[in-house]
């Protein structure tokens, strides 16, 4: 049948075909029982596709609802409606544009989507920007560029860049392959993000990694994490494994459970590990307690330093205060004042004031101030006094 | 990775049991707590009668609820579900770090 404008609603069964006089224009509603096509563009107030699929060959302007109870519908222009809530699948060539978006199965658009809301139980393509305030899917998304204010994704989501104001929740994979603006993401599985991203909060499950340098508040790796480049934010706790490149700039608090690896130099305000850390050097400005390893090539720094017990320090260790615990293993020690626990082993130790606990061994002690040496401490060179000790290293 | 994600970079692996559960639950938690199965079986990717079965042994297990909804049984993840599912991706991701396993296994940690 051929139609142009329509007064009142259009009822279509299964397997009618409309053919535009121009463009398809339907006072009232729209309802399609089947599989229909439209060659040409339609407006409507409302359509309703029921359990078929309906095919619009150009622009679709619905100032309602669209509604596709098992039902699929392909737009070849652009959609312009209200709200659509479609169970099987919505594929838009154009623009599409809508206050939300339901759909059950899967959202295909080859060009832009803007919307207030939406949500995709499966699969979410897009080729162009997605700009909307709050995305869920629960299978896979992989869209353009986003402006969000929240994504949430069950399975995977790749998206190219852009700004998630709020937060993004991860359950499985999630991926940016440009730069990507956050608020806060989380990760339940795989994250990756492309260089120059950065966000508040970081949180990891599984693994994360930065192609480049990335900017953050607060980052927590559980699983295993990587910045394949400098790092820089407030904090960082490591329960898995993190590996950084570059440097690693904190204004607060590293706390490691696991495993921290860092290329070059590390900062902070405090430290605290259990695990091991790894770096050029470290520096910190409060305290930094170590209850695993710590390995730097040129050293590690701090107002205070606490070793505890059975615990391990490869590099120097430079403080105001150092405090080496019970059978601990340390190498250079500089500080105001040098406390040896009973039984520790250090290679040399320099401080203002300097005391060695029983059984401790030590190749040379240097002191400035005064010593105090502990029942069966051994110092292969007899301790020695200077009138000023040498500038201390970092 | 949802059933049927081509970019899924261990296709190969054969999919468990656990990983559909997971994809059910995952397509459940998007209609916070007004699943229809109809819908989660297009989320899925399911025929109806083979969902019916999953979400039994998910109500089964306090993995999933549901009550009715005009006249219809609505589906909700359950914070029991929502551990299951934090801990299957972080068991998915060590899985994947680790590589296979056994003699003839090899490690890409």
């Amino acid at each position: 049948m051929r139609l142009g404008a329509v007064e009142g609603d259009l009822i279509l069964e299964a397997k009618a075909r409309v053919e535009a006089d121009g463009r398809v224009v339907v006072s009232g509603n729209v309802r399609c029982r089947g599989d229909v096509a439209f060659d040409g563009p339609l407006e409507c107030q409302a359509l309703r596709v029921e359990d078929g699929e309906a095919t619009i060959s150009g622009d679709l302007l619905v100032h309602g609802e669209i509604a596709g109870p098992d039902g699929t519908i392909q737009v070849q222009g652009s959609l312009t409606a209200k709200t659509v809530d479609v169970d099987r699948r919505l594929r838009v060539h154009g623009a599409a544009r809508a206050e939300e978006f339901e759909v059950g199965g899967s959202l295909e658009g080859d060009s832009t989507l803007e919307a207030d809301r939406v949500e995709v139980g499966g699969r979410f393509k897009l080729a162009g920007k997605l700009t909307a305030r709050q995305v869920e899917t629960g299978g896979w998304l992989d869209v353009g560029e986003v402006d969000l204010e929240s994504l949430e994704v069950g399975g995977s989501a790749e998206v190219r860049g852009g700004t998630v104001r709020a937060s993004i929740e991860v359950g499985g994979r999630f991926r940016s392959t440009a730069p990507l603006t956050f608020g806060s993401l989380e990760v339940g599985g795989f994250a990756e993000l492309a260089p120059g991203s950065k966000g508040r909060g970081v949180e990891v499950g599984g693994k994360f990694s930065s192609g480049g340098g990335l900017t953050f508040e607060r980052l927590e790796v559980g699983g295993i994490g990587s910045i394949d480049g400098d790092g820089a934010g407030e904090a960082v706790e490591v329960g898995g494994k993190f590996d950084v490149r570059g440097a690693l700039r904190l204004r607060g608090k590293v706390e490691v459970g696991g495993a921290i690896s860092v290329g070059e130099e590390l900062e902070g305000a405090d430290l605290e590990v259990g695990g091991r850390l790894t770096a050029k050097r470290a520096v910190f400005s409060g305290t930094a307690d170590i209850g695993g390893a710590v390995t730097t090539r040129e050293g590690l720094k701090a107002r205070r330093i606490r070793l505890e017990r059975r615990s391990h320090a490869f590099g120097p260790l430079v403080g105001g205060e150092v405090e080496i615990g019970s059978r601990a293993r340390v190498e250079d020690v500089y500080g105001d004042s040098v406390w040896l626990g009973d039984r520790s082993e250090a290679r040399r130790v320099f401080g203002v004031t300097v005391r060695l606990g029983d059984d401790v061994t030590a190749e040379e002690v240097v002191y400035s101030g005064s010593v105090e040496i502990g029942h069966d401490a051994h110092v292969r060179a007899p301790p020695r006094k200077v009138e000023r000790l040498d500038p201390f290293p970092l | 990775m949802a059933v049927g994600d081509p970019r899924n970079r261990s296709s190969s692996r054969r999919r468990e049991a656990t990983d559909l559960y997971a994809t059910v639950l995952e397509v459940v938690k998007r209609y916070h707590g007004g699943a229809r199965i109809t819908r989660v079986s297009y989320g899925v990717g399911m025929p109806v009668d083979r969902l019916r079965n999953l979400l039994e042994r998910l109500l089964a297990l306090g993995l999933l609820r549901s009550e009715e909804l005009d006249g219809r049984p609505v589906y909700d993840i359950t914070p029991r579900g929502q551990e299951f599912l934090d801990t299957y991706w972080k068991m998915r991701a060590y899985v994947e770090i680790l590589g296979p396993a056994g003699p003839r296994g090899r490690s890409h940690a």
